[in-house]
């Protein structure tokens, strides 16, 4: 599947390139509207990842255009312009998605995820990643088909790891994936252990192998065991 | 008081000053005129008796005549040296009562014989007279008061008219709206000069506040676009399994403080859209539920330190901006639990314009005078930014309510709004 990012900050189109670039996705880039305008023009994409201050013009009229040409290309704004108005904005013009810089990557990748999934939604409400099968719908999770009792918070965490699987994801972005805002008060990352502890425990038990680990303390990664 | 209510008491107590002044004058003049005219009858009067005196070498017969009363009296000797005038009440037999008279006296000699003559003339009607005149002057003043009263009440309304309207447009304008600002225009110079003048301003305002809004955002594109390629590079960097202990703290020391600096450079924005009015909407919200739902979110965070939470929640709506209450009662139930002490307390009340939130944490009280200033913090912890309060402030002050500290025995913080 083919990304295109459109962001003029070259330093950070090449970060978000770098780590969506697997062996699903193949990104591409463009710097500036023209550039943009003619990739579109010529290429579909499963995702275009779009800023709105772009060189030459607004991120919004790349939108629009998409939508006169009446193209299945799914859109993702981010951008540095953190109101309501520009949010609701871009997403009455047509954006599947809206998140405001300075975001994580990680977070970036589960958004992109999710929204391909939306697209490409084929009948089927299901994630599979080795014996873990996630029902999108109920929100439920089976292993060798039996239902996990999983929280709430770690179900979206086993989620968003598989949405990031084979990357490190920093507690930092976990915690704002989790709680959002309100995790300024916690001012600590306990939290995030405490319940990444309990849904591993809650995997074993079920019989299915522990895919999460610790990274230096520093984040968790959700791979196969070597 | 109103300028033509102050304008008027002015001019109804120089006027009824002036008509007063001039009616005594009037008064007096008449009746020196009249009494003048009545005195140089009187001296006529006299002429005809001397002369009469002198021809026929006696007195005149009294012929009575309506108004005027002649009286000869024997005398011995001449008691007056000259004729004497005089202003006196005097009976009149055919009147049969007292009545005001002007009188001429003198003495005359007529053959050898001394009479003390008396020539009054009746007053009265001349009185009358004055007396008309008073009333018909006092009549006309009111009348001109009342008319005046009326005439400027009605016209003053109909010339002071722009100037409310022009009150009226400025009360509806709001800055930032874009809204055009269409002064009527009046014929009147001075109405004109400051319609001009205050559309000049405001249009000047308009501009400057749309300036400090591109400048918001700008600042806010500045800033979080670096922020975020730091970010990002750190995400990249932690891919690489192969860092060594140190380095690994050394990431996650810049991850703590790239997610600090986030927050500053977020909450020094939101101060600026507020004190923008950029949140100026507003919906009535019903505290109770933002508050149980805040409750059920952070539910996590206080029961990690055993903080005890009691509430008493009653319906209590408030009109103000959905974000700004998230952010308002965000920051207030964020402070009392991160502000906490193991083991602590909260405690929740609201009622219909009432919200009081009391925790337990350290043992002295914060300082008042500074408390919602910017950067304001109580301890040295380098993790709190000092902005929370100052955001707290600025919701309330634009949302209008009334927001109190203080500190009760031991380790008690409470904070009050009322609106």
């Amino acid at each position: 599947m083919k990304l295109l990012i459109i962001e003029d900050e070259k330093a950070l189109s090449n970060s978000i390139s770098e780590y969506l670039n697997t062996e699903n996705f193949k990104c591409g880039t463009a710097y500036d509207f023209n550039t943009a305008m003619e990739k579109i023009a010529l290429y579909d994409y499963a995702c275009i990842i779009l800023d709105i201050t772009l060189p030459g013009g607004s991120g919004l009229d790349i939108l629009k255009e998409l939508k006169k040409n009446n193209k299945a290309d799914a859109v993702l704004i981010i951008s540095a312009k953190n109101s309501l108005d520009d949010k609701v904005h871009g997403l009455k013009a047509g954006a599947d998605d809206y998140l405001t810089k300075p975001f994580h990557l990680p977070e970036l990748g589960a958004r992109v995820a999710a929204i391909i999934r939306r697209k490409s939604f084929d009948g089927k409400n299901t994630i599979v990643f080795e014996d873990l099968t996630l029902d999108l719908f109920d929100k439920t999770v089976k292993v060798h088909n039996k239902v996990i009792d999983l929280t709430r918070k770690e179900y979206d965490l086993l989620l968003y790891f598989i949405s990031n699987k084979n990357r490190v994801i920093s507690k930092g972005a976990i915690a704002e994936h989790l709680w959002g805002d309100d995790m300024d008060i916690a001012d600590n990352y306990d939290f995030i252990y405490t319940h990444i502890k309990n849904l591993r425990k809650k995997l074993v038990q079920a019989g299915s192998p522990d895919y999460i680990r610790s990274v230096y303390g520093m984040g968790y990664k959700l791979s196969l065991p070597h | 008081m109103k300028l033509f209510t102050k304008y008027n008491r002015i001019n109804v107590f120089a006027t009824v000053g002036i008509f007063l002044l001039a009616s005594v004058a009037f008064y007096f003049l008449l009746r020196y005129i009249i009494i003048d005219q009545v005195d140089q009858d009187l001296r006529i009067e006299e002429n005809e008796i001397e002369t009469s005196v002198k021809t026929f070498h006696k007195l005149p017969a009294i012929i009575p005549v309506h108004d005027q009363y002649t009286t000869f009296t024997e005398i011995s000797l001449p008691s007056l040296r000259k004729k004497e005038f005089a202003t006196l009440k005097k009976y009149v037999e055919h009147e049969h009562e007292d009545i005001l008279v002007r009188q001429i006296a003198f003495d005359i000699n007529v053959e050898s014989q001394w009479y003390h003559v008396t020539v009054s003339k009746s007053l009265e009607g001349t009185e009358d007279l004055i007396q008309s005149i008073i009333v018909i002057t006092i009549c006309t003043i009111l009348l001109i008061l009342v008319v005046t009263l009326l005439i400027n009440r009605i016209v003053l309304k109909r010339l002071w008219q722009p100037f409310y309207d022009t009150l009226k447009r400025i009360g509806d304008f709001k800055l930032g709206s874009k809204q055009q600002l269409d002064f009527s225009t009046t014929n009147i110079e001075e109405f004109d000069l400051m319609n001009g003048t205050l559309r000049q301003s405001i249009g000047k305002a308009e501009q400057d506040y749309l300036l400090l809004r591109e400048f918001t955002e700008n600042a806010s594109h500045e800033l979080q676009t670096p922020l975020a390629i730091i970010r990002s590079k750190l995400d990249l960097l932690i891919q690489d399994e192969n860092l060594s202990q140190q380095q690994s703290d050394a990431v996650q020391g810049a991850y703590d403080a790239i997610q600090r600096l986030t927050r500053i450079n977020q909450s020094l924005l939101l101060l600026a859209k507020i004190e923008n009015r950029q949140f100026a909407e507003t919906v009535s919200i019903d505290l109770k539920e933002i508050i149980e739902q805040k409750l059920k979110q952070l539910h996590e965070l206080w029961q990690s330190r055993q903080i005890t939470v009691s509430d008493n929640l009653q319906k209590a709506n408030i009109f103000i901006n959905p974000m700004l209450a998230d952010i308002l009662f965000n920051n207030l139930l964020g402070n009392a639990i991160k502000h906490n002490i193991e083991n602590g307390s909260i405690d929740i009340k609201t009622s219909q314009g009432y919200f009081e939130i009391k925790n337990t944490g350290q043992s002295q009280s914060l300082d008042p005078a500074r408390l919602f200033s910017r950067f304001y913090k109580s301890n040295t912890s380098a993790e709190n930014h000092g902005l929370g309060l100052s955001i707290i402030k600025q919701i309330w002050e634009v949302s209008g309510c009334v927001i109190e500290y203080s500190f009760e025995a031991e380790n008690m913080h409470s904070f009050i709004i009322r609106w």
